[in-house]
């Protein structure tokens, strides 16, 4: 699992500094001026110019003015009850035994030789409640507004002095609780199966001389080695992404439940990364053509380091050791000795003040580690750490340090990675290296993945429930599903927009067509005025295009289960971004089906 | 004929007169059409009629004449494309006329996965009653509808006739002043028919103004104050109930205990006098008449009925 590098800015960064209110805002107000023109059309078409203008008018102003404050919750919890007894009556809650039964059956299935089981067994929970709650929500959603259609029920519902929104919240809300209950149950389930299906001992079954360390039994298709220390307590090496802790006790060693495979890592990341050329002057890493969207790289046996900065790491969160992971990839130029990965190095040195970096500290200040070599595991987590006490230079002069004394005073210090071997490169972005306090509870990190699926559930049925306002049942499920697949291919829209230099956007784009200007030359009209204006029109036009591709839900980024199946701590800030966005989905389709409650003929 | 029927219409509430309009249309009309615009079926034609307060209104018309359509657009379920409709003087599209309404559609589309009970206090809710008030009118209107008995049982389980008394109570939840009942007879055995229209009457006694709906000919003559006749979407007769059905020159003569000789006497007095006898001998009662007649009989004493065969 690779982070990128949005999934952890906190909750302000992407509010304020990545402009997520800013393009919130912009977004709502091109959806707001986009659904008024399309309501005055349909409204012109109607009713003609004048009076559809009235009709529209008098549609938003009654909105403001009776429709949200005359709400009554009353109402809203009636209708909700009702959506709950409709869901229970339909027998919903069989998806709990069907569940259930695909539980009893996994362990069959799932693959005991995997090499990470406790990845496999929560990547299997999640992603089965996952589809089975999405396909849940979208059922009961885009067929209840219908059914009643269909059936006149709802003539005594809009007979009775029912708000269009209190129909949709009243819906949204029963259908979001009877969801929550199908998912707490399900999550409750899957931890029991989770937990219960990767639990096991083993028996030791070969002892060295001294009873100091040994092998043991082979169960679920894997056994450990195990060394205890004079105390008579120790562990067993990782296999299978678990350890056991050992004890002795009397002459019977005893090997314990698994522990770190559920765990909830909290990375810490580094705030920001740069990059060191060859030359030794700053540089933006190199680019090796198309390997990696995120990592640049460094190249080898030269000056060229990547430098990590880290902030606010003090004695507190961590035990003896600071544990940190790196996951950085070779780029070689040329094969050379395949079999032997490419190596690199690491140490760590002190910095200047608050923004400041090791380059501003006075000569006499400055603190390095020693060197470290490495050779790059690819492809995997390299778990390493660093000692609290470690070798080093201060002012150039080789002493002892005190990683806390020395290196990080202030709570701020810097990784430095370089590449060993000319002509190869290491690369490397900022999610690359990050510390590891000490962990979360897994239990915590579980719920968090649930919340997530929670949240995607809720839009499910949002947009479910809109569409069943204005389409039948069967199209509402079909308008829904092509939402939840176009977030799928959102990134199509971002890449016409990043490439947007070559060929321009549309109008440019209908002018070189018929004036065969190929791509690569540029726009030439012989009135550089009128360009400009093609331009800038065709870049808002594309702005337009980006906001109304985010007006889709991106479900593929609202998954968040490999932050659980990895063991990473799912970070707060990413699940308010998700639950402010499912937030504005609600506020969105809330409208969208006020506008078309209001105007449909429910006996039609 | 029950003795409510011979009553004259209740005197309109104090403080109201008979000018008081619940229901205004105007000039309303009601085109449905297809998917493309296109004009389906031209179902109201320019329709004016007033309700009045504390009447009881027959909207009385074969099927397709607009009777459904025109209810419809009084409750906003449709939108008119032409003309326009006021109701307490709002337009039907206004939501908070609804509070003073009670709409007893013409199959009761109710949920029938609930119970008598949770009916009536799901559509108390929608009135935001508190729940004392919606227990303390759900207890009234089941004891009013008579379905003491089968308050606990699904909806689905209710006969037609049930299915008909329910919906009625949930129209009546809000007391509200004026109830719209389309076809409210339909289903009915003929003692729940007659129940049904002595509760109109005992409605529209405590005030109610009600617009009815009907092809039952029978039902809107025995309940309905004025009526209006629709066919083809086009308003044909409106006027009060009596002096559409008196036939101006016909003289009708009930009487007992008269012997041959006094028939002929009286026969011969009407030829004397120039008139034509068109018709003499013994009245017929209805099958209505006849069957709540047996049906009452044998209340009182079960067992087959004997002898007039």
């Amino acid at each position: 699992m690779r982070l990128s590098p949005e999934q952890f800015w906190t909750y302000s960064e992407w509010l304020f500094r990545e402009n997520g209110l800013r393009d919130g805002l912009f977004l709502a107000l091109v959806l707001a001026i986009l659904g008024f023109v399309i309501g005055y059309i349909v409204a012109v078409v109607k009713h003609g110019p004048g009076e559809g203008f009235l009709q529209v008018a008098r549609i938003i102003g009654q909105l403001f003015t009776v429709d949200i404050p005359k709400m009554s919750f009353r109402r809203i919890f009636a209708i909700a009850k009702l959506a709950i007894k409709e869901s229970i009556r339909k027998k919903i809650l069989v998806v709990i035994g069907i569940f259930i039964v695909a539980m009893m059956f996994a362990g069959w299935y799932l693959d005991e030789n995997a090499e990470y089981p406790a990845r496999l067994y929560i990547s299997f929970v999640l992603t089965v409640t996952n589809y089975m709650v999405i396909l849940l929500g979208l059922f009961i959603s885009c067929f209840s507004i219908p059914a009643d259609i269909k059936s006149r029920t709802i003539y005594t519902i809009v007979t009775k002095p029912v708000r269009p929104l209190e129909l949709f919240l009243g819906r949204v809300f029963g259908f979001t609780a009877i969801g929550t209950l199908v998912l707490a149950t399900m999550g409750l389930l899957s931890y029991v199966f989770v937990v219960r299906g990767l639990d096991h001992t083993h028996e030791v079954v070969s002892n060295a001389a001294d009873g100091m360390s040994g092998e043991t039994s082979l169960v679920n298709r894997h056994r450990h080695t195990f060394t205890l220390n004079e105390s008579g307590r120790g562990s067993t090496n990782e296999t299978k992404g678990h350890r056991h802790l050992v004890e002795k006790i009397g002459d019977k060693v005893v090997i314990k439940e698994p522990i770190d495979d559920l765990t909830a890592r909290v990375p810490v990341y580094a705030k920001k990364l740069s990059f060191v050329g060859r030359d030794g002057e700053n540089n933006e890493g190199y680019n090796v053509g198309y390997m990696s969207e995120y990592q640049k790289y460094v190249e080898g046996d030269s000056l060229s380091r990547a430098i990590w900065r880290f902030d606010g790491v003090t004695p507190a969160s961590f035990d003896k050791v600071i544990s940190y992971d790196v996951t950085i990839s070779a780029f070689r130029t040329y094969k050379g000795d395949i079999i032997t990965p490419v190596g690199g190095f690491i140490y760590f040195r002190s910095v200047a003040g608050d923004d400041g970096s090791f380059d501003k500290l006075d000569e006499s200040k400055r603190v390095v580690s020693e060197r470290e070599t490495f050779k790059v595991k690819e492809f995997q987590v390299d778990r390493r750490t660093i000692p609290l006490k470690l070798k080093g230079f201060k002012n150039g002069q080789p002493v002892e340090l005190d990683f806390f004394q020395d290196i990080a005073p202030n709570g701020s210090f810097e990784v430095v990675i370089g590449c060993q071997d000319r002509g190869q490169y290491l690369g490397m972005s900022a999610a690359d290296v990050y510390l590891r306090p000490n962990d979360l509870l897994f239990g915590w990190n579980f719920f968090k993945g649930y919340v997530s699926i929670w949240i995607q559930m809720f839009i499910v049925i949002c947009f479910g429930v809109m569409f069943s306002t204005f389409l039948s049942g069967p199209v509402a499920v079909i308008a829904t599903v092509s939402a939840i697949v176009l977030g799928f291919f959102g990134f199509f829209v971002d890449q016409i927009q990043s490439t947007t230099s070559k060929g321009g956007g549309p109008i440019e784009a209908l002018i070189r067509i018929p004036t065969q200007t190929g791509s690569m030359v540029e726009l030439d009209l012989g009135n550089p005025t009128l360009e400009q204006a093609i331009q800038q029109i065709d870049y808002q036009l594309l702005r337009g295009v980006v906001q109304l591709k985010n007006a889709v839900p991106n479900f593929d980024q609202l998954g968040t289960a490999d932050f659980v199946a990895y063991g990473v701590n799912l970070f707060g800030g990413l699940l308010g971004r998700h639950l402010t966005i499912a937030f504005g989905y609600f506020l969105l389709t809330a409208l969208v089906s006020y506008f078309f409650l209001k105007t449909r003929e429910m006996a039609a | 004929m029950s003795t409510t029927l011979a009553q004259e219409p209740a005197a309109p509430k104090s403080g109201s007169d008979a000018t008081d309009i619940i229901v205004e249309t105007r000039n309303l009309g009601k085109i449905y059409r297809d998917f493309w615009g296109r004009k389906k079926v031209h179902a109201l034609k320019s329709l004016d009629l007033e309700v009045r307060r504390g009447e009881i209104f027959g909207l009385l018309g074969p099927n397709g004449s607009g009777k459904s359509t025109t209810i419809k657009l009084m409750l906003g379920l449709l939108f008119p494309t032409a003309g326009r409709v006021f109701v307490f003087g709002k337009e039907a599209s206004d939501v908070s006329k609804n509070e003073r309404i009670g709409y007893l559609p013409e199959e009761s589309y109710l949920y029938k996965f609930l119970n008598a009970e949770e009916t009536l206090d799901f559509y108390g809710r929608l009135f935001d009653m508190s729940a004392e008030v919606r227990r303390e009118r759900t207890e009234q209107l089941i004891q009013m509808v008579g379905l003491q008995r089968a308050r606990r049982r699904q909806l689905k389980e209710y006969s037609k006739g049930m299915t008909r008394r329910i919906g009625l109570a949930q129209a009546l939840i809000n007391e509200p002043e004026f109830l719209v009942l389309d076809e409210p007879t339909t289903g009915l055995d003929p003692i729940g028919t007659r129940e049904m229209k002595d509760l109109i009457l005992r409605l529209r006694d405590q005030g109610k103004t009600i617009l009815l709906c009907s092809h039952q000919l029978a039902d809107v003559q025995d309940v309905c104050d004025r009526v209006a006749i629709l066919h083809q979407g086009e308003l044909k007769e409106l006027d009060r109930v009596d002096s559409l059905l008196k036939v101006q020159d016909v003289t009708e003569i009930h009487a007992t205990g008269l012997t041959e000789d006094a028939k002929r006497e009286i026969q011969q007095i009407i030829e004397k006098s120039g008139g034509n006898l068109k018709r003499m001998d013994n009245p017929t009662t209805t099958m209505e008449e006849l069957f709540l007649d047996i049906v009452r009989e044998s209340d009182q004493r079960p067992g087959r009925r004997g002898g007039k065969s």
